[in-house]
């Protein structure tokens, strides 16, 4: 470690895990270089349709995130870069970075797209799959952040010819085309790397069998994602390749280059592909004019996240995608069209042949050779499969230390966990690096506000052509002189872009020259931009809620680009409403709350402990709460990990870093009897015997764990011979000799998961199982294992247990929820009836022993906590966090933050990752003294209330509620810490007590009644 | 559950399955997903009510009496098709070897039995018994009528036992035992490019049922047979005649009974594509410019999958097109090393199971016929014999199997009129040689 501690991390790789944490450690206090080799940050998921398994627009809820990053003061983008070489140790390293020009100069470039439009040369859109076609002047996509075009050398004319074409160069309005750039060597000084390089898709090519890059509507997963997206090649029509007909059916096929020990393909399974090709169904069906057959042709179903199981439910009931468990031999052209002939054998064994009009292959998720490389370059350890190798207990450590690593470089998977991981590595890089916190970072400081209050609106109105993209439709010019005319305006300008570093310095001039007090400017969207401008302005004194945005651009010009003269007037329309809307606006304080900067952890288990342990290490005080008598939870019972590493070994030495470390107090056998407050400010009674405590702390992490379902199925609790769960690790251990004695053991799967009334799956079942069922076969070769199963989940690069399992001669055998095998007694022994999966006919295995894999269920008291925090729960009562794919742990509910089995049930190292995780969420907030919250909020008018206590029953978020006031009754009052600003209190008083700020009754009056008065 | 459960006996010991796994250490058949990747690609599924999948779960379950004298063993042709797509490498093929093991051997089917049993009569190692000097009599006979009847043949050569040939030869018995002329074309192609070949009067049969008898013993021998009369001439090159099996019997049978030698074990197919590469074969489809008859071509697994892959496939159709023309080539789909079996190998045609094996070649004929080919060009005698009976049982005669060298030779023009049993009407007098 060294000395010399630098403040600044470096961010290899911009895909969404890069992303999360380069704004964990920008906002975080450290500067943040992230390194991305395309002209654009954004990875595969930018590239998605939508998210499984709810379906969100990928790129809706990774667009925000984006902008965040173009904008963030502390995060630097070097994009078209590369690593070349890194020198020195953790805390201060010197990396070289190699950036290839981009033939543009991102200062000048507005990205008005006119030299994609005028470049005459096509070439193979990479970013579509290579599905159609794009300019060798481009930007990746229309999203793309930073949004400046790229020349694309190698197939520019200009390099080809010897300095000829120059189209772009001649029609470029800012002058930004610059063929002279160079390639450039940055030498930069950070004091952690992190490492979310990504994946490549498997190549199906290698697999003449499925005849991709032969038959044309053959396509990949990948493809498949750009054909739905509204942004892709089609435009979202649901057409295939080569003739561009819709198709009536549509064939999945899964594994592809996956859980295949071939060579060139990979072992593992990639983990993801189920549910992307569930989703793809779903998508499909519903983007089709006419009736879509779609079929998954598949091996095992891994539905193993949460919510997964429950989409897989869905789309067979109610989607209707059919669920064809065979693996496909080959994908045959049906001869003189270009259909797809499909023969695959059922389960019976019979031979059936369909005809598709696209088949899809599932590709598998794999690390590239120039990943491998750049490894190799950082010193970082690869495992077989190239994917960093990394350990349960530290599952974002790499082999060098001061080098992290997340998302798919850590093996396969899915966003969620992406996300989650990503928080980690930033809280390793943030615990690394805390004595260098701040020093590389800046704080913007602002001019004092003028005051405003009390003086006559006066409005200026900036309306924007945006290239041609406005101004192309609307009369822009005529616009602005309308503009002038209106009430209250005292200044109007048009530009070219009003969104370019010197138009704010024109926007900041007009508002000091002409005394502007209210700005509207007209343009884009408020989506992206209207932060910009709210900062523009604040630079020149005003208060940044002195501000309106008329969206005359998204919802205007972009959808009456067929009508310019009716978009002329609904531009004009827009902008009167605005500037009525404008003239009432008021200034808004911030809204700051202090912090306690004090951690409480309700749960000691793996996750909470890891969660007090890594906010303990960057110094804050943390309360453990433990309702046993010891840490450890779960984690107690647990051998080994799926690795192979020892988790009592672990466990040990880990309770005694959290019970000896100076910043955490542990209180065991401890529970909370009630919490209150919000944000910054919660106070939660603790009950610890007959010692009551008060707890005052500013952030709250959930790491309540999980329990084992009991059941009295398969003679469960009837007989010794039945176990569940550690149980038989339990016997292997301390009874050895009846193990010794065993011929036969049999496992069920599945008891009480996947079922109507528990419809998840409880994720680490099938691979506790296997470990267990390898350990007897190490122990006793000859011994005889079965493992019944409704689909074996080993996800990732678990399956290589599956693998050995198998190799050591356990025996599997899927049963069916509707054909349950059937236990009795048998002697001294038992007997379990069980119909093979493959031949169709009963077997009757006698068996010593049965180890039961019961449902994982939320631990007791769960819902009471929930209750106490207004934090919602799951059908199954686990906690929901805000967002399933990109806030992972978090709630809606600021200030408070979950990890572990509370969650889901999950692994050790997931359980970890989240745990960290949720750290550096809460060490986010607990490192501030204060915070800003939304002031957008909801304010009560106590004169007119009547205390009906409508507001209170209808917020969500426990942000309005009702006080006693003596000789009064019940008045509500705010908590504007909790308020999100939704505006549902407002629109149910009866009484119209309550107002909402900047969207105020009489605001919003105002723009209806301006909309309604003629032009 | 209707059916009778299966016992399952802790004690009682899979046998035959252990027996595999020791034998066939690297296709670890435990490995097994069950996905059916085998079974979806294999025409003998259902028959029977059997398919790779059920017999290798037998297997595992230790059903060993079940498995013992099942007919599936012969119904499946070791085609290796399984294999190709199986995501755990699982060496199916070698299992079912190993389950025709489990019939006593006198009771496997008479007519594999019958030709390994013949081969092992003499000297010859021909499946049809032919004695060595009926060998010699039968090539000597049938070269002096060419001499004397095909004008410009006069100098053609049958070498047999000469010492310090490049080539030895090795001859399937049916042509000398039942359609003698039909060695002449290949005679001819070696005379044109100059070989230095011979045939050896010992171990030229180019045959090995023994192999399909799983018979592993008398395999060896057989090969061990053909390889040392080749060494013992010192020949440079194992040519093995326009026969899959054999091909594979001697290019496996080397490395699986560790048969010593130098000698390089080839398929005919990848010197006729050599010597037209190199001109020495001057092949011309411009008989065929107006004709437009339709050839597609048949990859036999034994030289195609199970040996020498993809580049002998390619060899095939660069051969094919170049006799036939390229617009009158139509491949089958799919091809190459994923091409179905036609249901001729591992012993079919001799196994007595012809119900099965009509059934079996489905897959092939509606392959075939959606090329709407004419003729079939099948470097195999198995393959040629099968898909003639297929093209006639179920196409009713839409389409022939016809021998590579035929083809070769008849683009060549020196394809003589008694040469041409196996054409069609539509070629029987296409392109003959001139008479002068």
């Amino acid at each position: 470690m060294s000395k010399d501690v630098i403040g600044s991390v470096m961010v290899v790789g911009g895909g969404i895990a890069g992303i999360q944490s380069a704004l964990d450690l920008a906002n975080a206090g450290f500067l943040v270089y992230m390194v991305e080799k395309s002209p654009a940050i954004g990875g595969v998921m930018s590239a998605l349709d939508k998210t499984f398994p709810t379906n969100d627009c990928s790129m809706c809820i990774l667009s925000p995130k984006l902008v965040e990053v173009g904008r963030h003061k502390n995060i630097k983008l070097l994009t078209l870069s590369e690593i070349e070489s890194v020198a020195g140790e953790a805390g201060h390293f010197t990396v070289t970075v190699r950036e290839q020009p981009r033939y543009i100069d991102m200062e000048k470039c507005i990205a008005c797209g006119k030299c994609a439009e005028k470049c005459p040369r096509k070439v193979e859109n990479s970013y579509n799959q290579g599905l159609n076609k794009r300019k060798a002047a481009y930007v990746l996509y229309p999203q793309a952040v930073p949004l400046k075009y790229a020349i694309d050398k190698d197939n520019c004319i200009y390099f080809e010819k010897d300095g000829k074409c120059r189209a772009c160069e001649k029609f470029c309005p800012a002058d930004a085309v610059d063929f002279k750039q160079q390639e450039k060597i940055h030498t930069l000084e950070v004091g952690s790397i992190i490492m979310s390089p990504g994946f490549k898709c498997f190549d199906p090519g290698i697999y003449e069998r499925y005849g991709y890059g032969i038959l044309p509507n053959v396509i990949t997963s990948m493809e498949f994602e750009r054909v739905l997206s509204a942004s892709g090649p089609y435009e979202g029509h649901l057409v295939r390749p080569s003739d561009k007909k819709e198709p009536k059916k549509i064939a999945w096929l899964q594994c592809v280059g996956s859980r295949d020990i071939r060579e060139d393909a990979h072992g593992y399974c990639s983990g993801v592909c189920c549910m992307y090709a569930i989703k793809e169904a779903i998508i499909a069906k519903e983007h089709a004019a006419q009736d879509l057959d779609t079929a998954i042709f598949f091996m095992d179903m891994r539905t193993h996240g949460k919510g997964f199981e429950q989409t897989y439910n869905r789309a067979k009931k109610e989607s209707g995608v059919r669920f064809v468990r065979a693996r496909v031999h080959t994908v045959e052209a049906v001869h003189g069209s270009d259909d797809l002939k499909v023969m695959y054998s059922t389960e019976a064994g019979e031979l059936l042949t369909e005809i598709f009009d696209i088949v899809v292959l599932s590709v598998g998720l794999e690390i590239s050779d120039e990943v491998k490389s750049l490894a190799g370059k950082l010193g970082v350890a690869v495992d077989a499969d190239g994917f960093a190798a990394a350990g349960s207990f530290a599952p974002v450590v790499t082999s060098r230390p001061g080098v992290f690593v997340c998302g798919a470089f850590a093996g396969p998977k899915d966003i969620p966990q992406s996300v989650m991981e990503a928080s980690a590595a930033s809280s390793a890089s943030a615990a690394l690096l805390a004595s260098s916190r701040n020093t590389l970072t800046r704080e913007k400081s602002y001019p004092s506000e003028l005051p405003v209050g009390g003086e006559e609106p006066r409005v200026g109105v900036f309306v924007c052509h945006c290239g041609t993209n406005i101004g192309g439709i609307v009369d822009v010019p005529s616009v602005k002189t309308y503009a002038e005319s209106l009430p209250n305006v005292v200044f109007a300008a048009d530009n070219l872009f009003t969104c370019s570093q010197d138009t704010q310095e024109n926007i900041r001039k007009a508002i000091q020259e002409n005394r502007l007090n209210r700005v509207v400017v007209a343009a884009c969207t408020p989506r992206t931009h209207e932060p910009l401008f709210q900062e523009t302005i604040r630079e020149a004194g005003l208060n940044p809620y002195l501000f309106e945005f008329a969206n005359i651009r998204d919802q205007n010009s972009w959808v009456h680009q067929h009508n310019p003269e009716a978009a002329t007037r609904k531009a004009k329309d827009l902008i009167r409403m605005a500037v009525a809307k404008a003239s009432l606006l008021e200034p808004i304080d911030s809204l700051q709350i202090e912090v306690n900067s004090n951690a409480l952890v309700i749960g000691g288990g793996l996750a909470g402990m890891s969660a007090a342990l890594n906010l303990a290490d960057q110094g804050f005080k943390t309360y453990l709460v433990e309702r046993e008598g010891r840490l450890g939870g779960h984690a107690l019972h647990l051998g080994k990990t799926w690795k192979g590493e020892d988790v009592g070994a672990f466990l040990s030495d880990f309770s005694k870093r959290v019970e000896s470390h100076q910043n955490i107090e542990v209180l065991r056998g401890a529970e909370v009897s009630n919490i209150d407050g919000f944000v910054g400010n919660f106070t939660t009674t603790v009950q610890a015997g007959s010692e009551t405590r008060e707890i005052q702390h500013g952030a709250v992490i959930l790491a309540t764990g999980g329990r084992p379902l009991e059941t009295n199925e398969y003679l469960c609790g009837q007989s010794e011979r039945v176990t569940k769960w550690h149980e038989l690790e339990y016997l292997i251990e301390n009874e050895p000799e009846k193990i010794a004695k065993a011929k036969s053991i049999v496992f069920i799967q599945c008891v009480g998961s996947r079922e109507p009334e528990r419809p998840y799956c409880s994720k680490i079942c099938c691979t506790a199982s296997i470990m267990t069922a390898i350990r007897l076969k190490e122990k006793k070769p000859d011994m005889r294992v079965y493992i019944l199963y409704r689909d074996i989940r080993t996800f990732g690069q678990r399956e290589e247990l599956y693998r050995k399992a198998r190799e050591m001669g356990v025996i599997f055998i899927r049963y069916t929820l509707e054909e349950k095998p059937k236990v009795e007694k048998h002697g001294d022994g038992l007997l379990i009836t069980v119909k093979d999966h493959v031949l169709g006919r009963p077997l009757q295995i006698p068996a010593d022993y049965l180890n039961l894999a019961t449902a994982i269920l939320p631990t007791e008291g769960q819902k009471q906590i929930a209750q106490m925090l207004k934090v919602p729960l799951n059908d199954e009562g686990f906690y929901l966090e805000a967002h399933i794919k990109l806030r992972p742990v978090d709630f809606s509910t600021d200030g408070v933050f979950v990890c572990g089995l509370a969650h889901y049930p999950k692994p050790v190292e997931e359980s970890i990752a989240q745990a960290q995780a949720a750290a550096t969420r809460a060490a986010g907030l607990l490192g501030r003294k204060t915070i800003d919250i939304e002031p957008i909020v909801s304010v009560v008018n106590e004169e007119k209330c009547i205390g009906c206590g409508l507001c209170e029953m209808s917020c969500a978020f426990g942000a309005i509620r009702l006080k006693k006031i003596i000789g009064k009754g019940f008045r509500a009052e705010n908590y504007s810490a909790l308020c999100k600003g939704c505006g549902v209190c407002a629109a149910g008083c009866p009484q119209r007590a309550i107002d909402m700020k900047h969207f105020r009754e009489e605001q919003i009056l105002a723009a209806i009644q301006a909309g309604g008065a003629a032009a | 559950m209707g059916e009778a459960a299966i016992k399952i006996e802790n004690d009682r010991k899979s046998i035959f399955f252990d027996k595999v796994k020791e034998l066939l250490p690297k296709a670890n058949l435990s490995l097994c997903l069950t996905c059916g990747a085998c079974a979806s690609g294999c025409p003998a599924t259902g028959l029977e009510n059997m398919d790779p999948r059920k017999f290798l779960r037998m297997a595992v379950l230790g059903l060993d009496d079940e498995i013992t004298e099942h007919p599936w063993v012969w119904m499946c042709s070791m085609c290796f098709r399984c294999t190709y797509a199986c995501p755990m490498e699982i060496n199916i093929a070698g299992l079912i070897y190993e389950a025709r093991k489990l019939w006593p051997r006198e009771k496997r089917p008479k007519g594999i039995l019958g030709s390994c049993d013949m081969a092992l009569k003499n000297m010859s190692c021909s499946a049809m018994g032919t004695p060595e000097e009926d060998f010699r009599f039968v090539v000597q006979d049938v070269l002096a009528e060419v001499r004397e009847n095909q004008p410009g043949w006069e100098n053609l050569e049958a070498p047999i036992d000469k010492k310090g040939a490049h080539f030895f030869l090795s001859q399937n018995s049916r042509e000398p035992v039942t359609e003698p002329e039909e060695m002449v074309p290949l005679w001819k192609i070696l005379h044109l490019v100059g070989a230095d070949w011979t045939y050896s009067c010992t171990g030229w049969g180019g045959e090995n049922y023994c192999m399909f008898l799983a018979d592993d013993e008398d395999w060896k021998r057989i090969t061990e047979m053909s390889i040392k009369s080749a060494m013992n001439l010192d020949c440079k090159v194992y040519l093995n005649t326009e026969c899959g099996h054999s091909t594979y019997s001697v290019w496996m049978g080397q490395q699986r009974h560790k048969i010593e030698t130098e000698i390089e074990i080839a398929p005919m197919v990848k010197y006729y594509a050599k010597w037209i590469r190199e001109g020495k074969l001057k092949v011309s489809s411009d008989w065929n410019k107006d004709l437009k008859v339709k050839f597609t071509v048949q990859d036999p697994c034994n030289q195609i999958r199970k040996s020498f892959g993809d580049a002998l496939a390619d060899d095939l159709r660069f051969i094919t097109t170049a006799c036939v023309g390229e617009e009158n080539f139509t491949d089958t789909y799919p091809n190459k090393s994923n091409n179905y079996c036609c249901g001729g190998g591992g012993g079919y045609l001799q196994s007595g199971y012809k119900d099965a094996r009509l059934q079996y070649g489905l897959l092939k004929h509606n392959q075939i016929m959606a090329t709407d080919a004419s003729y079939v060009i099948t470097p195999c005698h198995n393959c040629h014999a099968q898909i003639e009976e297929l093209g006639q049982h179920h196409g009713k005669g839409k389409y022939r199997a016809v021998h590579l060298w035929t083809i070769i030779a008849l683009s060549l023009g020196i394809l003589a009129e008694n040469e041409r049993a196996y054409l069609g009407p539509d070629l029987i007098d296409v392109n003959l040689p001139k008479t002068e």
